[in-house]
């Protein structure tokens, strides 16, 4: 991932300063603003569109920190029978479940009785081309 | 320094290749996995459950077939794209428990943690061990040690133990591990040293730890004198946390498939030879010695083997690909033979020296020397731009029917939204 370098608005001159030099002191980086640990976040894309009603969209990119724990209704990568998919982390009296889109009762896993399954990573961003 | 002091951390990943190739296809997590050398050549990284079917590292890949076969090892050729872009967030993690670093392969590094209090220091390796597992993905194994060189045997028993971090410096058995290591897994004991040492009847760390002083200055080098101070606890090999530049760069690919023809060795070692003079490019180096070589399969049965190699000085150092490859070519027809089936062919970039920009010789303005590096330039920039190839020259060929096979790629690159991982939604 690429790391940019601050661009100082002004060179230093022997006219006036420009007074917006300490406002501006570079472009919108969207680095910065969507990774917090870049080590351990990667870009995945996503397949199905089981996930639609999240907000996440065959074609998707997904920002995924691995170094997160979930919280209750974190969008998470999981490692569901040698497949990597994504799920809704939801808890409920001290239990914690994963759900998809459909809400449906019948999809609901829990994590308790299925300790194979495993957290790969938690979505931090979605990125849709509209 | 207060060389007692001194704690020297070698994290190693475990099993690298296969467990980057494991970090987005769970459907391998507990099976069998090798991968293998460029052109599906040898097996460089084994999987415990391959280790346990008795695979070997570096075999050929013909002799570990039928095993693969039978036992349905699944096999990967080199993702080098993946494998350097986990590596680097592997470092990057690591460089967070110390900022005292040496990167020393692509998978392993050394941290030093003299900072951290004797009784903390198991503690710290296991953090260390699960930070870097729970954010990249890598399992590792830790040894912490006062010297590079115990650091190193206290990862191989911890890799051999499956302990993940093994601390020499709280243990009273240090003479106990060091008597389990053979002296050809002691770090820095190559093959000659090996022989001479087992003649005289040091088979383990341990032994070479005891040795006598004037035994080993009389019989060895400076080096062997070195290893045993490290096993003794003196730090003798200081951590080099800035990279030195290259003294040499080589590089080399075994074919796709056997080639006959001097166009297309001609075609390979052009390409190697580009790629070569862009490494040394980027690093502002230029070369003064070229060497090439080109070998036959040692494999075949029959008695066609021939390898040959030539080395030649250039009359002034320099990086312009042009001048390289008319060399290069040079070298190859003097030693290239009609009639064998060539598997491999390299080339070795050696004398390296920084550009010295203020250098100019007698013969620049003949050869053009400002043209030529504007030219490497502008090739250079569309080549990061357009991506690798994009610009050549002709004498590399279009087909590269030489090139490396790669029959079984994962195809995943985690720096290029072209082929990024993928998740399912169920």
């Amino acid at each position: 991932m690429k790391v940019l370098l601050p661009l100082h608005l002004n060179k230093v001159g022997a006219g006036f300063p420009s007074p917006a030099t300490d406002y501006v002191e570079d472009d919108l980086d969207l680095n910065n603003h969507l990774i917090k640990n870049i080590p351990s976040t990667f870009l995945i894309r996503v397949q199905g569109k089981s996930m639609n009603k999240v907000g996440i969209h065959d074609g998707d990119l997904l920002i995924v920190d691995k170094s997160l724990n979930p919280k209750n209704f974190s969008t998470v990568i999981v490692n569901i029978n040698e497949e990597l998919v994504v799920k809704t982390f939801v808890r409920e009296n001290n239990k914690s479940f994963l759900t998809s889109g459909s809400k449906k009762i019948e999809d609901k896993i829990n994590l308790i009785e299925n300790p194979e399954i495993l957290i790969w990573g938690v979505v931090t961003y979605v990125i849709h081309a509209l | 320094m207060h060389y007692n002091k001194n704690k020297i951390a070698l994290v190693d990943c475990n099993s690298f290749y296969v467990s980057c190739e494991r970090l987005f296809n769970p459907s391998i997590a507990k099976k069998p996995v090798i991968v293998l050398s460029s052109n599906d050549g040898c097996v460089i990284s084994r999987s415990t459950e391959a280790k346990n079917l008795g695979i070997k590292m570096g075999e050929p890949y013909f002799k570990v077939k039928k095993i693969v076969k039978e036992n349905n090892v699944k096999t990967f050729s080199t993702n080098f794209a993946l494998y350097g872009d986990i590596s680097r967030r592997v470092m990057k993690t690591l460089k967070l428990f110390s900022p005292q670093m040496e990167i020393y392969s692509i998978d392993e590094a050394f941290l030093n943690l003299s900072s951290i209090k004797d009784e903390d220091l198991l503690e710290h390796g296991y953090k260390i061990r699960k930070t870097i597992l729970k954010w990249t993905g890598i399992p590792t194994s830790i040894g912490i040690a006062k010297t590079k060189t115990l650091s190193k045997a206290a990862n191989y028993i911890a890799k051999k133990e499956k302990s993940g971090v093994i601390d020499l410096i709280n243990s009273k058995q240090i003479d106990e591990i060091l008597s389990k290591i053979k002296i050809n897994d002691v770090w820095g004991v190559g093959r000659q040293l090996t022989k001479l040492y087992v003649k005289n009847g040091i088979n383990t760390a341990y032994d070479l730890k005891n040795i006598n002083n004037g035994w080993i200055k009389k019989n060895t080098n400076v080096f062997g004198s070195r290893t045993a101070m490290e096993l003794r606890g003196v730090p003798c090999v200081s951590l080099e946390p800035y990279e030195e530049k290259r003294k040499s760069c080589c590089v080399s690919r075994s074919f796709g498939k056997k080639v006959t023809k001097l166009e297309d060795l001609s075609e390979a070692l052009t390409t190697h030879c580009l790629n070569a003079a862009e490494k040394i490019r980027q690093d502002k180096q230029t070369v003064k010695k070229i060497t090439v070589f080109i070998r036959t399969s040692p494999f075949q049965k029959n008695k066609n083997y021939y390898a040959n190699s030539k080395s030649v000085e250039l009359p002034i150092s320099t990086n312009d690909s042009i001048l390289l490859v008319k060399k290069t070519l040079d070298v190859l027809e003097s030693i290239y033979k009609k009639d064998y089936h060539y598997q491999k062919t390299g080339i070795v970039f050696s004398n390296l020296k920084d550009v010295d920009i203020y250098n100019k010789n007698l013969f620049s303005a003949i050869n053009n020397e400002e043209k030529r590096t504007k030219l490497m330039k502008a090739i250079d920039y569309t080549n990061t731009k357009y991506g690798r190839h994009a610009l050549s020259i002709a004498q590399a060929g279009v087909k590269k029917i030489w090139n490396t096979k790669k029959q079984h790629s994962s195809k995943i690159d985690t720096t290029s939204f072209q082929l990024l991982p993928t998740v399912r939604t169920t």
